[in-house]
């Protein structure tokens, strides 16, 4: 419940303060995005096994959205970029699903 | 496949699970130090993913939003300069009759003069730059039907069909053609732009009404057995031959701005 409030603040202040992104950072904001999700919702399910730990988290939190970052780029400058993005959207994706299906069992017992 | 199997067996970041078992090792009560129900840096991490998401959706909506106003703008740009293209033709087309009419007073005084503006008047008619009138033939051609297509788009009367048409009136006998209200002079080219036919650079439309003057016993015949008739049953499109007694083709544009008559000196 509490992680979602901050999704909720997060939300909120994305709201008041209207942050434009530099043009030439906007392809890597969805890939970010997804790799943050990941961390997320792994954090998230971490703290349901119990084993959630703060240094894990900060460290695969910003190692995730620098790397998916990162690989976009390098992508990009091969000239395989949307490749690239997609394959780091399959595997994050893929690791988001079994993640929340977890958090799910976790919560409804189902 | 092992790496997808890996992805699906083991999605949590593996640094949780070796932590916790470091901790196990080393003695520490795991079940009081890992129970917290939340903490303080997930709730960071959740408002730095919610931040993230609005700003990406903003901008998103954003682009999108610009992308289609200068989608806009280009379309009132092409129809703006299609207006100025339609009105310089029409002051062409003014100015040229201007021409004639003074050619027309300055040659009215002598003997001479009448015969040399009657023999102008013979070669604008031919080249396509004044009004002719005559018995001639109107052929209206619409699109094909287009369910006995595969592709819908070639029912529709192409600049090829109008070219062929246009020839095989020559064929025929013609001696002036108009096609839509646009002359066909030495100057006329019958082109495709997206779908949209241009005769004299100026857009027209299917159903395309060919005026012809020429001989009303042989035009039809002739067309319709010639080439021109013949392309059109072979592409099924939909035409239709009526002869007028009485028919007027409007002047054309044939100014020339860097051909000279005579020859090289």
């Amino acid at each position: 419940m509490i992680p979602l409030l901050g999704l909720v603040l997060g939300v909120l202040a994305g709201f008041i303060f209207d942050v434009s992104v530099p043009l030439e950072l906007q392809p890597y904001l969805p890939i970010a995005i997804v790799a943050a999700l990941d961390a997320v919702f792994g954090g998230v399910r971490a703290v349901m096994e119990g084993i959630f730990n703060d240094k894990v988290f900060v460290v695969s939190f910003i190692a995730n959205v620098l790397i998916a970052a990162f690989i976009v780029f390098l992508g990009d400058q091969l000239g395989v970029g949307s490749q690239l993005s997609t394959a780091v959207i399959v595997v994050l994706g893929i690791r988001i699903f079994t993640n929340v299906a977890t958090i799910r069992r976790h919560v409804f017992h189902a | 496949m092992s790496l997808l199997n890996d992805l699906f067996a083991k999605p949590l970041e593996p640094g949780y699970e070796e932590v916790a078992a470091r901790e196990r090792a080393a003695g520490v009560d795991t079940s009081a130090a890992g129970r917290r129900r939340f903490s303080p840096i997930l709730i960071v991490g959740a408002a730095a993913l919610g931040l993230l998401l609005t700003i990406a959706a903003l901008q998103v909506q954003n682009n999108a939003a610009v992308v289609s106003s200068e989608r806009q703008g280009l379309i009132d740009r092409i129809r703006a300069e299609d207006e100025r293209v339609s009105r310089l033709q029409d002051n062409v087309e003014s100015l040229e009759s201007e021409i004639s009419g003074l050619e027309a007073s300055l040659l009215e005084n002598s003997a001479a003069g009448r015969q040399l503006r009657a023999e102008v008047e013979q070669l604008q008619a031919r080249a396509g730059s004044i009004a002719v009138t005559g018995p001639g033939v109107v052929i209206t051609i619409d699109d094909a039907d287009p369910e006995s297509f595969d592709n819908p788009e070639l029912a529709a009367v192409q600049d090829i069909d109008l070219q062929q048409v246009v020839n095989g009136l020559w064929a025929a006998g013609a001696e002036a053609i108009s096609i839509n209200g646009q002359r066909i002079t030495s100057l006329t080219a019958i082109r495709q732009v997206d779908n949209i036919v241009k005769i004299n650079y100026r857009p027209t439309q299917s159903p395309f009404e060919v005026t012809a003057i020429g001989d009303t016993r042989s035009l039809p015949s002739e067309f319709g057995d010639g080439p021109g008739g013949q392309w059109l049953r072979h592409f099924d499109l939909q035409f239709d031959v009526r002869s007028e007694e009485s028919l007027e083709i409007p002047a054309g544009n044939t100014s020339l701005l860097h051909a000279q008559p005579g020859e090289a000196r």
